[in-house]
Order: C-alpha cells, then sequence, then structure tokens
C-alpha cells in the first residue's frame, strides 16, 4: 500500500506578472492555506497576499534591551556589589565606561536571538522533510519559474477547482505534491531521531573535550599554570650541589633580619664587664620575671633559686642562686649563663627572648635579697 | 569608448550583458562542482606554506614565551597590535559593503556584497588571533571573559582592552549570522541544483529546509534589514573601540579625540583597498566581469577616495592641533614622526595614504585595472605602516627622554604577520570553491525582468 | 520605460503674502531683540551673535553641502527634492552680514581678542599667530566667501539646466562637487575652531570639526525636511510618496546617531584620560545648573529622536517628520547654546535676548525662502534624473 495523502496542488508560472496576479486572485478566492514560491523576493507579493507586516521589529527591540539591560545590570553589580575596585581614581560605577560594552551586547543579543527567533518561530525550521522537497516544482522554482500552492487542508478545497483555478491564471505547469514522511509536513519534531543524535553527538565530544582540557591539558606543559617549575623549592633534591640538596646552608656570618649577634659568646667574663641590665626592676617588670622564672627555670632550680627542684640529689645538682658567687655577680654574667648555658645547663637562648631574661635577673635579684636580707630591709 | 558620456537620464544596470537567471546560477555555481584547476592550487600551496610558517612561529612563540618578539620597554606594542588592527580594518569593508550600501539601496553592493562579508569573517578570525597570542598565557583566554569563577574576580570593564574583547567577539558572530543567513537562500538554490548525494545532504543541512516561501520570505527580509541596521553602528563600533585603545591613554600622539571617526574611515578605507584588489582576481577567474563590473569597481574606487580623504583630514586636524595644543610632547611627536628614526615609515605612510589615492579623481585612473589594483596595493601598505607609525612612534619616545628606545622586529614577529596573510587568503581560496561568491537570490531580484512592473 | 512626465504643477508659484510677512515680522523682531541686547548687555549680545553666526553657518553651508552630496553620490531620490536644498543655502550671503555684529566687538566675547589680557598668558601667546584678530576675520571672510561662491556656482549651473536641460551641466556640478567637498571640510572645521573652541582657548579637541559637522547636517536636513513637508502640503512640489521621504527619515535619523556617537566619544576620551585642562571644559558644563542643560541636551538632541524616528514608518511618516525636524532644528540650537554659553558666565543664563537667534534665523530662512520660489523653478525641471526621481521605489 503506497498511497500517499495529497499534501497540495502546486503552479508554475514564469513571469513576475504572473505570480503576482495568480496570488491576488487566490487570495480574493478566499483561500488561506496556500503559499507563494519564488527564487527571490518578488516586490509587492506581501501585499498581493494580503500579508501581515512581519514584527521581527518589535522582536529585535525586546532582545536589544534585553542585552542593554542584561549588561548594564551585570556590570552595575559587579563593580558596586560584589567586588568594588578603585581603577584609575573613577568612581565604582563608571557609567561612560560601561557604555562600549553594553551596547556592543545589545547589538549581538538582538541580531543572534533575532536570527534565532525568526528560524525557530517564524520558520520553523530546521524542517528538511517538508512534502515540497526533492519535488520538480521547487527544483524550477529554485532556479527561476515562480509557484503558487494550495495545501489540501485548507477548507475551501477541491482538487479539480484548484487545477481550474490554476490553469486559468495561465499556469505554465500544475503538479500534485504528495506527503512523503507523514507527520512531518508543519511542525517539527523535536524528538526526532537525527536531531536527537547529533545532540548526543555533541553532547559527547563537549564532555569530553572538556575532560580532557580541564584533567590533561591543564597539567602538561605549558599549560599547567606553571605547576612544576624548574626553580628550587624548600627540600627539593638537586644534582647541582655535590650533596644533593637544593637547600643550602647560610654562608657563615648571615645574621637573621632583625636580629643582632650576641658579641660575647664563649666571653663570660667580657659579659660580665660589658652588659647592662636595660630593665629597671619595676612591679611589671618583675612580675614577669616571676612568671619566666618559674616556668624556665624553677623546674632545675628551685622555686624560689635554692636549688630544691625534684633534681636536686641526682648527679649533677642544680645549683643554688643564693650562693655567693651568684649573689656577686654581675648581672651580665648571668646573662651569659642563659643565653650560652653552663656545664650541663643548656643555653636558653631560643627559648628565652633577650627582654625576658633580664626581667627573670632582676627577679633573681629580688629572690637573692629575699634570702639573704639585711637588717634595713626588715624595716 | 574613449570619451563616454554618461546619460543620467538611464540608470545603469547593474548586471551587464542581460543574463538569465539561470546564466546567472550557472556561472556562479560552477568553480563549487568543477574541480580546481591547476592554478587554484600553486596559489594554495603558497598561501599554505605562508600560514604554515605563521604556525611554526606561533608555536615556537607559546614554547618559549614573547621574549622572541621584538617588543620591549618602552615599545610594549609592536607588530602583534599593529596586525590586530590592520586585519580588524580590512575586515569592514564587508560590512560596509553588505549592510551601510543596503540601507543606502545602494543596489550595485549584491555582486559583491557576498564575497565582502566573507572576507570580513577571514579577516575578524586573523585579526581575533592576535589579542590572543600577545597573552602572556594564551592558554587562559577564558580569563578575559566575565565568568563567576573561583578567584572571585571578575574583569576590568573600564579597560578597553576589554572592551576590545566584547567588540571583536560580537563583530565576528553578527558577521557570521549576518553572512550565513544571506546565504540561506543559495544554499538551498544549490541543494536543489546537485546530483552529488553527499553535497545535498550538507546544503540541505545548512539551507534549514529553506523552501523560498514567500511567507518566509517576508519575515527574512524584514530581519536582513534588521541585521543591516545593527550591522551598521556594530562596525563603526568595533573600529572606535580598537581606537579608543590607544585614545583613552595620556601618551601624545594617542590621546586625540578625534581618534574613532578616523580609524574608522581608515578601517574602510583599507578595507577597500583589500576587497578590490581580490575582487579583481576572482571576477576574471570566475568568468564573473558581467556582474562584478568595471562600475562596480569605479564605484569603490570612489568610497576609497572618499575615506582616504577622511584620513587625510584627520593627518592635517591632529598636525594643526598639535601646533594649537601648544604642549610640547604633541609637537614633539609630531615632528619625531615626521624626522626621527621612523621617518621612512612615515613618508610612505603619507604618500600611500594621502598622495596616490588622490590619482582616483581621474576617471581613467578609476577604470583602469592595473593602475587600480597597484594603488590598493600601496594603500594597503600604507594603512598597516599607519597603524606602525601610530604604535611604534609614539611609544619608543614618549615623555621621559632616559626611556626612550627602538623597537625592531624578529623574525617570529615577520612570520606571525606572514602567517596572517596565509590564513586570510587560504580561507578564501577555500571558500571560493565551496560557497557560491555572489548571492545568486539577490542577483536573480535585480535582472531585467525580475519584478513586475509598476503601473 | 514611461515618457510622460508627470504634472509638476506650477513650479514658480510664490509664496502666500502672509507668510512672507511672517517672514519679516520674524526678522525684526528678532534684530530688534539683538539691538537691544547689544545696548543692556554688549557681551552677552556677543555671545548670542556667535550662537547666531553658527547656526546660520550650519543651515547655508550643510545645504551647499547636500546638494554637494547628491551630485557626488549620483543620488536619485532626492533631485525632487533638491532645489528647496538650494533655496536653503540662499543664507550664504546673509551669513557675512550676521557676522558683522560680532567681529566688530570680538574683545567682548573671544578672550584672545583682549589686547591686554593675551600678552599676559603665555598659552594664548603662544597661539597667537592663529588667534589674532585680522586673521580670525581673513579666515571669516575666506570661509564665507567659498560658501558663497559655490553656493552661486551651484545653483547657477542648476537653474541653466531648467531652461536648456543639458546634461553636460550635472557633470560639472558632480566636478564642483568633488572640489567643494574636502574644501569644505576645511571651512567648516575653521569655523567651528574658530567661533566655538577659541571661546575657550585653553581647551583643544581635534574631534571639535567633526562635532560641529554633525549638527550641521543634521540640522540642514532638519530644515530641507520640515520645508520640503510644508511645501508638499502646500501642493508646491509634486506627490512624492513616503519612499522619497523615507530617506529623509533615514538620513536624520542615521545623523542623530551619528552626532551622539561623536559627542560620546569626544566626551569619553576626555573623561577617560582624566587631563586637567580637557576635563575644564566639560566640568564648566556640569556644575551650577549646566548639568541640567547637559542632560537635557542627550534627551533632547539623541533620546527622544531615535525612539520617534526608529520605526520605519515613523521616517515616511510627513507629520512625524515634520515634527521631529522642528525639534531637531530646536535640537541644535540648544547644542550650540551649550557650546558656547558656558564661556560667558559659569551660571546658566537663559534669558529673552537668546530668543533673538531662531527668531532671526527663520525670518531669514523664510524670507531667502520667498525671494526664491517665483523666481526659480521649485522642482529642477530639467534635470535628466528628474523622471527617474519621481518615479522612484525603495
Amino acid at each position: 500500500m503506497t498511497e500517499k495523502p495529497l499534501y497540495a496542488v502546486a503552479a508554475l508560472f514564469d513571469s513576475p506578472s504572473a505570480i503576482m496576479h495568480a496570488a491576488e486572485e487566490t487570495a480574493k478566492a478566499g483561500f488561506t492555506k496556500y503559499d507563494v514560491n519564488t527564487p527571490y523576493p518578488v516586490h509587492g507579493m506581501d501585499h498581493a497576499m494580503r500579508l501581515r507586516t512581519s514584527r521581527m521589529g518589535y522582536f529585535a527591540f525586546a532582545f536589544g534591551l534585553f542585552g542593554t539591560i542584561s549588561a548594564m545590570l551585570l556590570m552595575t553589580w559587579i563593580t558596586l556589589v560584589d567586588y568594588p575596585l578603585v581603577i584609575g581614581g573613577k568612581p565604582f560605577w563608571s557609567w561612560p565606561a560601561f557604555v562600549p560594552i553594553a551596547f556592543e551586547v545589545t547589538v549581538l543579543s538582538a541580531a543572534v536571538l533575532s536570527v534565532l527567533a525568526m528560524i525557530v518561530i517564524y520558520f520553523k525550521f530546521p524542517n528538511v522533510g517538508h512534502p515540497l522537497h526533492d519535488t520538480a516544482y521547487m527544483k524550477a522554482v529554485s532556479e527561476d519559474r515562480f509557484g503558487i500552492y494550495v495545501q489540501a487542508a485548507d477548507p475551501l478545497f477541491d482538487e479539480a477547482k484548484v487545477r481550474k483555478h490554476f490553469a486559468s491564471l495561465g499556469a505554465v505547469r500544475i503538479d500534485p505534491v504528495y506527503v512523503t514522511l507523514p507527520g512531518v509536513a508543519d511542525r517539527p519534531r523535536l524528538f526526532e531521531k537525527r536531531f536527537m543524535g547529533v545532540l548526543a553527538a555533541t553532547a559527547i565530544v563537549t564532555v569530553a573535550v572538556t575532560y580532557f582540557s580541564l584533567n590533561k591539558l591543564l597539567y602538561m606543559e605549558p599549560f599547567n599554570w606553571m605547576m612544576d617549575q624548574n626553580k628550587l623549592k624548600p627540600q627539593k633534591p638537586s644534582t647541582f650541589f655535590r650533596d644533593g640538596m637544593g637547600q643550602r646552608q647560610p654562608v657563615p656570618g648571615t645574621v637573621a633580619r632583625g636580629f643582632m649577634p650576641y658579641p660575647f659568646k664563649g666571653k663570660p667574663d667580657d659579659a660580665g664587664k660589658y652588659l647592662v641590665n636595660p630593665l629597671l626592676p619595676t612591679k611589671e617588670v618583675v612580675d614577669r620575671g616571676r612568671t619566666k622564672f618559674l616556668t624556665f627555670c624553677s623546674p632545675c632550680h628551685g622555686n624560689f633559686g635554692r636549688g630544691d627542684s625534684r633534681l636536686q640529689g641526682q648527679f649533677p645538682s642544680p645549683p643554688t642562686l643564693h650562693s655567693d658567687k651568684v649573689r656577686n655577680w654581675p648581672d651580665g654574667s648571668i646573662y651569659h649563663v642563659i643565653t650560652e648555658g653552663q656545664n650541663v645547663m643548656p643555653s636558653y637562648a631560643t627559648q628565652i627572648p633577650r627582654d625576658d631574661r633580664w626581667a627573670i635577673i632582676e627577679y633573681i635579684r629580688v629572690l637573692q635579697r629575699a634570702q639573704n636580707p639585711k637588717e634595713s630591709d626588715l624595716k | 569608448m574613449s570619451t563616454e558620456t554618461v546619460d543620467y537620464t538611464q540608470e545603469l544596470p547593474v548586471v551587464e550583458e542581460s543574463p538569465k537567471a539561470h546564466q546567472i546560477e550557472a556561472v556562479v555555481a560552477a568553480p563549487l562542482d568543477e574541480y580546481p584547476p591547476r592554478a587554484w592550487w600553486i596559489i594554495f600551496s603558497v598561501t599554505v606554506a605562508m600560514l604554515l610558517f605563521g604556525a611554526y612561529c606561533v608555536t615556537i612563540t607559546f614554547y618559549k614565551g614573547l621574549g622572541v618578539w621584538g617588543i620591549n620597554v618602552p615599545v610594549a606594542w609592536g607588530f602583534d597590535i599593529v596586525n590586530f588592527v590592520f586585519w580588524v580594518g580590512i575586515g569592514h569593508a564587508g560590512t560596509l559593503i553588505s549592510a551601510i550600501l543596503f540601507l543606502l539601496r545602494q543596489r550595485w553592493r549584491v555582486g559583491i556584497a557576498r564575497f565582502a562579508e566573507a572576507m570580513t569573517i577571514f579577516a575578524v578570525i586573523c585579526a581575533g588571533m592576535f589579542p590572543l597570542l600577545h597573552l602572556g598565557r594564551p592558554w587562559l583566554p577564558l580569563y578575559l571573559f566575565p565568568y563567576p569563577s573561583q578567584h572571585g574576580v571578575w574583569v576590568n570593564f573600564t579597560s578597553p582592552l576589554l572592551w576590545d574583547v566584547f567588540a571583536v567577539s560580537t563583530y565576528l558572530t553578527v558577521s557570521f549570522v549576518f553572512w550565513y543567513v544571506g546565504l540561506i537562500p543559495d544554499l538551498a538554490t544549490l541543494r536543489d541544483r546537485t546530483a552529488n548525494p553527499l553535497k545535498k545532504t550538507i546544503y540541505a543541512v545548512f539551507s534549514l529546509g529553506w523552501r523560498h516561501s514567500n511567507r518566509h520570505w517576508q519575515h527574512y527580509e524584514r530581519t536582513y534589514l534588521i541585521l543591516a541596521g545593527f550591522a551598521t553602528p556594530l562596525v563603526l563600533s568595533v573600529h572606535t573601540i580598537v581606537s579608543f585603545d590607544f585614545a583613552v591613554s595620556v601618551m601624545p600622539g594617542w590621546h586625540s579625540t578625534i581618534f574613532p571617526p578616523y580609524f574608522v574611515a581608515g578601517a574602510v578605507f583599507s578595507g577597500f583597498a583589500m576587497v578590490q584588489n581580490v575582487l579583481i582576481f576572482v571576477r576574471s577567474a570566475f568568468k564573473l566581469k558581467h556582474v562584478i563590473t568595471l562600475d562596480h569597481l569605479e564605484k569603490m574606487n570612489k568610497v576609497m577616495i572618499v575615506t582616504g580623504s577622511m584620513v587625510g583630514y584627520a593627518y592635517a586636524m591632529e598636525f594643526f592641533i598639535a601646533w594649537y595644543s601648544g604642549s610640547q610632547f604633541e609637537q614633539f611627536v609630531t615632528l619625531n614622526r615626521a624626522l626621527g628614526p621612523y621617518a621612512w615609515a612615515y613618508w610612505t605612510m603619507i604618500s600611500c595614504n594621502a598622495l596616490f589615492p588622490q590619482l582616483f579623481w581621474f576617471r581613467k585612473v578609476r577604470r583602469s585595472i592595473p593602475v587600480m589594483f597597484t594603488i590598493g596595493v600601496l594603500v594597503n601598505l600604507g594603512m598597516w605602516l599607519e597603524r606602525f607609525v601610530i604604535i611604534v612612534t609614539s611609544l619608543h619616545r614618549d615623555y621621559l627622554p632616559s626611556s626612550w628606545g627602538m623597537y625592531i622586529p624578529t623574525m617570529y614577529d615577520i612570520g606571525i604577520l606572514i602567517g596572517s596573510f596565509g590564513l586570510f587568503f587560504t580561507l578564501i581560496l577555500i571558500f571560493i570553491r565551496v560557497l557560491p561568491v555572489i548571492s545568486i537570490a539577490e542577483v536573480k531580484a535585480l535582472l531585467e525582468g525580475a519584478q513586475p512592473r509598476h503601473d | 520605460m514611461s515618457t510622460v512626465t508627470r504634472d509638476l504643477g506650477n513650479p514658480l508659484r510664490p509664496m502666500p503674502q502672509g507668510v512672507v510677512r511672517w517672514g519679516w515680522i520674524l526678522l525684526l523682531l528678532g534684530a530688534v531683540l539683538s539691538a537691544v541686547a547689544y545696548l543692556l548687555d554688549a557681551r552677552r549680545a556677543g555671545y548670542d551673535s556667535v550662537i547666531l553666526v553658527l547656526f546660520l553657518a550650519s543651515l547655508a553651508a550643510g545645504a551647499v553641502f547636500l546638494v554637494a552630496l547628491e551630485y557626488i553620490s549620483g543620488a536619485v531620490w532626492s533631485v525632487p527634492m533638491r532645489r528647496v536644498s538650494e533655496f536653503l543655502a540662499s543664507l550664504a550671503p546673509v551669513l557675512p552680514v550676521a557676522g558683522i555684529l560680532p567681529l566688530i566687538h570680538l574683545q567682548d566675547v573671544f578672550p584672545w581678542a583682549t589686547q591686554g589680557k593675551a600678552i599676559a598668558d603665555h598659552v594664548m601667546q603662544a597661539k597667537s599667530p592663529y588667534l589674532n584678530t585680522s586673521f580670525f576675520v581673513t579666515r571669516f571672510a575666506l570661509v564665507c566667501g567659498i560658501w558663497i561662491l559655490f553656493f552661486w556656482l551651484f545653483t547657477r549651473n542648476s537653474r541653466k539646466q531648467d531652461t536648456t536641460r543639458e546634461q553636460r551641466l550635472t557633470t560639472i556640478n558632480i566636478r564642483l562637487s568633488a572640489v567643494f567637498l574636502p574644501v569644505f571640510a576645511f571651512a567648516i572645521s575653521a569655523t567651528a575652531i574658530d567661533w566655538g573652541m577659541s571661546l575657550e582657548p585653553h581647551w583643544y579637541s581635534t574631534i571639535f570639526g567633526v562635532y560641529y559637522f554633525s549638527g550641521t547636517v543634521l540640522a540642514a536636513l532638519a530644515a530641507v525636511t520640515l520645508a520640503v513637508v510644508l511645501l508638499l502640503e502646500g501642493n508646491y512640489l509634486p506627490k512624492l510618496e513616503g519612499d522619497h521621504l523615507y530617506s529623509l527619515g533615514a538620513l536624520m535619523f542615521a545623523f542623530v546617531n551619528f552626532w551622539a556617537y561623536i559627542a560620546f566619544s569626544q566626551f569619553l576620551l576626555i573623561w577617560y584620560a582624566n587631563l586637567p585642562e580637557e576635563t575644564a571644559w566639560f566640568i564648566t558644563r556640569w556644575h551650577n545648573g549646566w548639568q541640567a542643560v547637559s542632560i537635557i541636551l542627550i534627551v533632547v538632541h539623541f533620546a527622544v529622536p531615535y525612539f520617534v524616528l526608529l520605526p520605519q514608518e515613523a521616517k515616511m511618516d510627513p507629520k512625524r517628520l515634520k515634527f521631529m525636524a522642528v525639534w531637531i532644528l530646536f535640537a541644535h540650537l540648544l547644542d550650540l547654546y551649550w557650546l558656547v554659553m558656558p564661556s560667558f558666565d559659569q551660571g546658566v543664563s537663559l534669558g529673552w535676548s537668546e530668543l533673538s537667534v531662531p527668531l532671526i534665523v527663520t525670518g531669514a530662512a523664510i524670507l531667502v525662502f520667498s525671494w526664491n520660489m517665483g523666481r526659480h523653478n521649485i522642482v529642477p525641471v530639467g534635470d535628466p534624473k528628474l523622471e527617474r526621481a519621481l518615479h522612484f521605489h525603495l
């Protein structure tokens, strides 16, 4: 059964005046589901077919306005709300600078969206399955003939009548047109197999390219954001140096920033002679000294400097700080011992900042005075 | 025909020799069905060779960095930006022919519009490469667009370099859309002509199913008018925004309010020269001399003299105001251009842009193919040099003499320029064998007897 | 091709007496206002006369420009209306008369013309080879001479063609246009720089000539459109279709956009670079009441004409075109006022003396039209393109 439904009856004419006349007469005869096909737009045909003026202009205006407003809103939000930056001393909302971009977005939006609206809404394209495609009629119209057809779906359609109507108008050729793909004639089918196939293929390709770009390409030189540079980083090995280490010791004599080296290294006598306690024995200083003493010194020397900590009795015992030796030492000597250590006592230079050491010394003096008060102190 | 007197009562026919519609179709569609001749292959191999050399230079640039170029401090912009502005300028002729001449109802545009639009797209592609190439990290071009990123930062909307991004990408997109919309009826015609099933499928897909229905023509024509109406201010705005790259600065020689119209006029000037040059070959190679007539070429030369005069006006105005302003920096830049180390470029530019095109005042010159071709080449050279003079002379000696320097392009700079020409001409060569160079439908509409009589 | 000539009516119909009378009334009223203003405040009257010169030059030179443009572009649609442009160009001989008043009292208006002041200011001193009284007057005389000369040459050939119908005269006029246009470019720039830019001798802008040019063409187009529509309504011109008027409307729309583009370019570049010597000009126009005028200018000169003339039907509708033509002429006057007056006074001052400008111009325009109508054909009956033009369709 190859009975194909009739779609329309189509007629060909060979002059623009003839097709104009045919269009006028067809419109006058009351047909509504008809159309004219010409290889180029014929002037005055819209009027002959009694077509309403195209409303594309309104679409374009609306899309353009949408573009302008979107661009201005985006730029305003970014520069006023999200991340205001002072650039060139200009105000945050520099509207003159926004004009060029707003203009471009307007044009882009109007042009692209209007064309899309035209293609999708007005033309209902893409539609390669229309009954007129691949007919002799279409081939003639594409070249240099002018055609008109009336659809079978028109309420006034009657095949014989329409044929006679066209013949009376001087048609060069009259053909019936059949529906080749049922249901495809006027409405585009969104879920058409090939279209979905192309959509799926596009999606797969897009995913693949994105995956490759973000997960592979961006880790390759030179796209990898300079992740892997040839420079030395801390703790990286290096074949350049004999010891294989990238990190080098500082040159002897290197001094850390903001730091003065201790001038009396290994010279306890000079330390005692030249160092002077810069702090005064105020309450704050002594309190601070007490705190630090209890933290650092008391574990060995005892809470009151008597050498009576829990280490007492083990060899060697921590000495008392109230011996004559210590009491007669200048402050600088005590400072030297804290800084360099002495015998078993390690250096506390890294643990106790310099000012704190002097504070501790003030407190030791207080303790010493407390342990060996003079007559005058009791008053 | 030595002394031709024009008869103003008659309208000049747009197409000569009164062909019929099917003859137009046959002659325009012929190159698409035939295997390219040897001449095409020879030229194609030359342009591809240029393109490959350019690609090699680009690869080295990506691999080693921008240091392989001649740019330095103070001349931080060299061939890269000169070429960018040059190619964007070339593109303007296409849109002007397509859109502006359409709005002005100049029917002689139909023979050249399709080709000119294609040239616009190819020129903008060439142009668009340069801002990407001159980035420090060209693989991160998406940083140029405002998208919400993890960094939380956005692009700088007040920078003309960003306006360029929007302008050039909009220009490319809209030009492409405009060109494509114009192609739809022709693709449908080709679909109905061809017997080759593969070609038929391709044409059918890309023509979207166009049926030449008048109900569609109605909206099509209105949309085409709207696109032309938008494309016109667009093309003016694009080169204006390119001129803003320079004019918004405080550099002497750059900060001049006349830059926007001056650049636009210069762009149209150079674009028309390029279109004229290429069309001279196309019309004889494809036997289209009766569709792309000598009258059309003459009109293009007239456009060139108008725009060339506008450029000359801008030169004169800048010269006068440099004196009038009393700014020693402006005055120095003006003198340095004419007398300094780049004076050779300046004087070549003046002769090519302001002097030689004046020959087009003479009708004999306007209608002589070899002479107009030569002038076209000179104009292209002059306009490239104009961008070179503007960019390099203002940068190499600005306010502080201790910062003065020189710019010497390297092999890679020149190679990329050659490559861009290679790309441009390769694309044109491919275009002319794959798509109809003339808008078949538009020409058919203008033939004698094509429209019903107005009684 | 039809060889029947359309009925052109009587191309020599004179203007009705009533209208001519109005022309005299307006002109005399404007002249009286101007004279009184001069007696009361010579400086202000001087500034008003600068606006008058710029406005008249716009109309006169712009009209000659439109005639030349038609010839050089080979346009067909404008041929039936070319005589209207030619009549408007008769304002060219009026221009030197309008210039007499300001030329005698340059020092009231131009800072560089004041002898003592100029020497003290070293910037003006440096410009004095250009900005000095004698060279200024010479330039004005030269420019007026150019416009009068070309006006006379174009119209003489055009009128001769009415009787002899020689096509050669069209060719001559085309060649004349080719010479005129570059000369016009420099003449209009000189007018703008001399009368507009030198009011602020410390300021400069390379685009100023183009800015004035855009306003000039727009004003001339508007004046011609207005005249054409009025003449059509009075049946002086043959019946022209919507398609003819469409081109006038489209050109007005295009030049409204062009003016806005030039104005905005100038503003954006100066705003962006933020150099005090350049921004001073705009800052003056953004304080003391001038900011309101600036905003009104944008609305009146760009926004309203843009949206009114945007739809295709609007460009063909005689009523809307007439309204927009008057509107645009007023907008151009506002533009010139905004250019010139801030140099007179920091604050906005709009008084009765400014009214003299539109009165004088309207009166003079009516009178030059009345002088031409009845003496010369209002349609170029001998033009070879006339037949095609009358049948013109888009």
